[in-house]
């Protein structure tokens, strides 16, 4: 790679910088555009994920309760197509997963040259432009995202954990990565929210075991009415935890992983299997609780029922996805005008196939301004030309995913007066370990993950190296080794003598000895913000419909690589406790420890003379980090704009760090604080006509 | 059983034939409904001419090793070390417990030349869905015939 990282700008300091209003009070042209036009809409979307839905829903919800009641008219646009918004044609989802001959997190989902989404099959070695992004390296980075209505929630295993306090506070506590301007407290009333009101999780306070020191209290809700004592219930049961995981659990009750630091420091971790918070549908803990179940279809996918394909698709739809919200959205406010007598209520207009090409505004760098407008260009499949507009609002929400919402920023100069725009990309880097047990555990039956370890997540150890957190996978070696596939290459054979090395009876029972008994661990690495892993825009890298492709600089600490030897040694603790020692490799199946990176990979990693592979965990998270220093913090902790007060950016981008949670529930939460907050202001307005 | 004095049909020599190179029997593989399917995809990509001198000799083992009463030795012979069926051997298998057809082995396309259809393809979704690597795995195809809530916290019961 040619390029020399670049080192972060420096803003142009103002000779004063513009000091933010009062904070809370938007600085909004009040109803009218610029030019004194009425704007279109009250607010539009760009991007139809879950960050999108959980603003709309609650913008609209809180202010229709709000005094005076406030009606917006929404806009949604959309880059993908919205194919799947009923039954029958989300079952074409699935029907493309089933017939795809490689079945990787997109297959699902239909890729369009005008809206082009990247994919784990266009990896390769750096650099490279083979897929929709422009990797740079010296790493690729290794994660996808879907676009199409209702974005990667199609295809996300449904994880759920809440952040742990002092991921919170990384420089304060372990002197890396920056603090939040937000503190867990601050959050925990809406992560209830985002875990009852949007997403439907399901788990047992009881069941929950992590490195601090009062978990119950960890959960305890402000919400005594609806919480009995502050008992903190879920919505729904757990979902149980697979045999596989239960078989596990038993062979490492008395396991304590040790493991030493640079200075010879023993740092032990006792392990506990703890079953994980997520996103599928499970029996109500509150007869009040309403199950959502598939987009158009409410009787199916109320309870997950073992598909065994969260990702790439849940052909239940038991699994939550942000079809859900935003379908509700549509049938509960139409686009249409109202009917005689209808009482008055928002209107919410989901434009699909229309992708955001550009963010207008009267910035000028080291200012602040305002935004007047989005240019977008709608695509049809016919042929025909893609068709220009401009839409303009009184508030502009870019939901488009973290590298798409930089991408964007950055190929219309806003909002950058921190120079942090694009910057700070992470992802929670995998490294896989995988083995054959010595028993049947049942692998290959239920959700992808039923269970983790969370004993590495915190501790003081984060000074030194990142905390990560262990995924218990119940597909056997789907994901390291592609089976069931591979292992039916490696009995039956062919090669370059053609010659059927295992078939019959002895075929099947051997198939019936070895499948069930693998099993895979994702040790879930934190990665840290880094000013040089970054999304940039370069001209030359331009779509069909001419947007810029994102391009990618990436790689890894030494601090996460440091955590790369320690994930690798707990491993062999669990391994050796659970009988299975010694290595082996394919082709050959007998019980032990499967692992192995072998350096021509391109995804490996050499840390201390030792390589690894590390995969990526499709958690794409940085890129607009959140503040309270506009010269070093793209947006504040409403996910507002520093520079363009009537523009938020909301999503993964904005978390400053990463902690060992799966992302998506605390952005949800944070999109919940947002949605708030923009209902406030819209009251706020309607109150001063 | 007596198949009396007709001689069976093509369709039957590639059933028996699957059934010996699976070991599903002929209810497992008729319940997946794709026997039609799988013998359709074999005469298209070797050809029915070259599908014809497979059933021949595979409808000879057949009976000799019924003759014989036990055992796989004239079909292992005559077929599956028989280089001129062993890659179609191997991809048939791979059809059946995969759902998808793999390629033909080099030497195999190099002696009797390719067809178009002779490429990695995932037959049909289902064929995908009646793969029967999955029941011999004692599970079910990733996203389908979902066993229901929970049930992956029960014991592994295999099917055999």
């Amino acid at each position: 790679m040619s390029d020399t990282p670049d080192t972060p700008d420096t803003p142009d300091t103002p000779d004063t910088p513009d000091t933010p209003d009062t904070p809370g009070i938007p600085e909004l042209p009040d109803g009218t555009t610029v030019d004194g036009q009425s704007p279109d809409y009250d607010i539009v979307f760009v991007g139809g994920g879950i960050a999108t839905a959980t603003v709309a829903k609650t913008v609209v919800e809180k202010a229709a309760a709000q005094t005076p009641p406030v009606y917006p008219r929404i806009l949604i646009l959309e880059a993908g197509r919205a194919t799947a918004m009923s039954a029958d044609k989300y079952d074409t989802y699935v029907e493309a997963y089933q017939e795809a001959p490689i079945k990787v997190p997109n297959s699902p989902y239909p890729a369009s040259r005008s809206a082009p989404q990247p994919d784990v099959l266009d990896i390769a070695e750096v650099p490279s432009d083979k897929g929709y992004f422009v990797q740079k390296g010296p790493m690729p980075f290794g994660s996808d995202y879907a676009r199409s209505l209702g974005g990667t929630t199609l295809h996300w295993l449904g994880t759920c954990l809440r952040m742990l306090p002092n991921d919170f506070q990384m420089r304060t506590k372990y002197g890396r990565g920056v603090d939040w301007p937000l503190e867990y407290t601050d959050l925990k009333p809406y992560y209830e929210r985002a875990e009852w009101d949007i997403i439907g999780v399901s788990a047992n306070v009881e069941h929950q075991y992590y490195p601090i020191k009062n978990v119950e209290k960890y959960f305890e809700s402000a919400d005594e009415k609806k919480m009995r004592k502050g008992r903190y219930l879920f919505p729904m049961e757990e979902i149980p935890s697979s045999y596989l995981d239960d078989y596990m659990a038993k062979l490492c009750a008395d396991l304590t992983v040790e493991l030493k630091d640079d200075d010879n420091k023993t740092h032990t971790f006792p392990v506990r299997v703890t079953n994980t918070p997520v996103a599928r549908n499970s029996t109500p803990t509150k007869p009040d609780y309403q199950v959502v179940g598939a987009v158009g279809n409410a009787d199916r996918g109320t309870r997950c029922e073992g598909n065994s394909s969260c990702i790439p698709i849940c052909p239940a739809q038991a699994k939550y996805n942000a079809l859900k919200t935003l379908y509700d959205l549509i049938v509960k406010y139409p686009d249409r005008p109202l009917k005689k007598g209808e009482k008055p209520r928002a209107v919410v207009t989901v434009r699909s196939q229309s992708v955001v090409m550009s963010v207008e505004h009267t910035q000028e760098k080291g200012k602040k301004g305002t935004v007047t407008g989005l240019t977008y260009k709608t695509y049809y499949e016919d042929g025909t030309p893609a068709v220009p507009h401009t839409v303009t609002a009184g508030t502009y929400v870019l939901a488009a995913n973290a590298i798409e919402n930089a991408t964007l920023l950055l190929a219309s100069e806003a909002a950058n007066n921190s120079g942090q725009v694009g910057r700070n990309l992470m992802d929670h880097p995998l490294l896989l370990t995988w083995g054959l047990l010595e028993d049947n555990a049942g692998a290959y039956r239920g959700p992808g993950s039923t269970s983790g370890i969370a004993a590495f997540r915190d501790g003081e150890f984060r000074k030194e190296r990142t905390a990560f957190r262990v995924e218990i996978g119940n597909w056997g070696w789907n994901f390291p080794e592609n089976a069931p596939y591979d292992t039916v290459h490696d009995l039956v054979g062919g090669g370059t003598d053609g010659q059927a090395r295992m078939w019959g009876k002895e075929l099947r029972d051997t198939l019936g000895a070895i499948l069930p008994r693998q099993f895979r661990i994702a040790w879930e690495l934190e990665q840290d913000p880094e000013a040089t892993n970054r999304v940039t825009v370069d001209d030359r890298y331009r779509d069909r419909l001419g947007k810029n492709r994102p391009v990618i600089q990436y790689d890894l600490s030494d601090y996460v690589k440091s955590a790369l030897p320690w994930a690798a040694e707990a491993s062999r603790q669990l391994f050796a406790a659970l009988g299975i020692a010694n290595p082996v490799r394919r082709p050959v199946y007998e019980p032990g420890d499967y692992t192995h990176y072998d350096a021509d990979d391109a995804a490996a990693v050499e840390h201390d003379g030792v390589t690894y592979w590390v995969r990526g965990a499709g958690h794409v998270v940085g890129t607009h980090r959140m503040g309270d220093d506009p010269w070093n913090s793209v947006v504040d902790t409403h996910q507002r704009s520093h520079d363009l007060p009537n523009l938020y950016v909301v999503g993964c981008g904005s978390m400053p760090t990463l902690g060992t949670s799966n992302p998506t529930l605390t952005m949800t939460a944070l999109a919940i604080r947002t949605g708030d907050h923009i209902a406030e202001n819209l009251s706020r307005k309607a109150d001063q006509k | 059983m007596s198949e009396g004095a007709q001689p069976p049909t093509p369709k039957q020599i590639f059933t028996d034939l699957s059934v010996r190179l699976t070991g599903f029997d002929r209810a497992e593989l008729a319940g997946t409904g794709m026997i039609d399917t799988y013998y359709d995809t074999l005469l298209r990509i070797i050809g029915e001419r070259e599908a014809g001198q497979l059933f021949r000799y595979a409808a000879e083992a057949l009976a000799d090793d019924r003759r014989v009463g036990s055992g796989d030795a004239a079909l292992e012979q005559k077929v599956i070390e028989n280089p001129r069926f062993a890659a179609v051997v191997v991809s048939l298998i791979k059809l059946w417990y995969l759902g998808s057809w793999y390629p033909l082995a080099g030497d195999y396309r190099d002696d009797n030349g390719s067809t178009a259809d002779d490429v990695e393809h995932v037959v049909s979704a289902q064929g995908y869905r009646e793969g029967l690597v999955w029941t011999a795995a004692g599970a079910h195809p990733m996203g389908a015939k979902p066993p229901g809530f929970g049930s992956w916290a029960e014991p592994p019961t295999l099917i055999s």
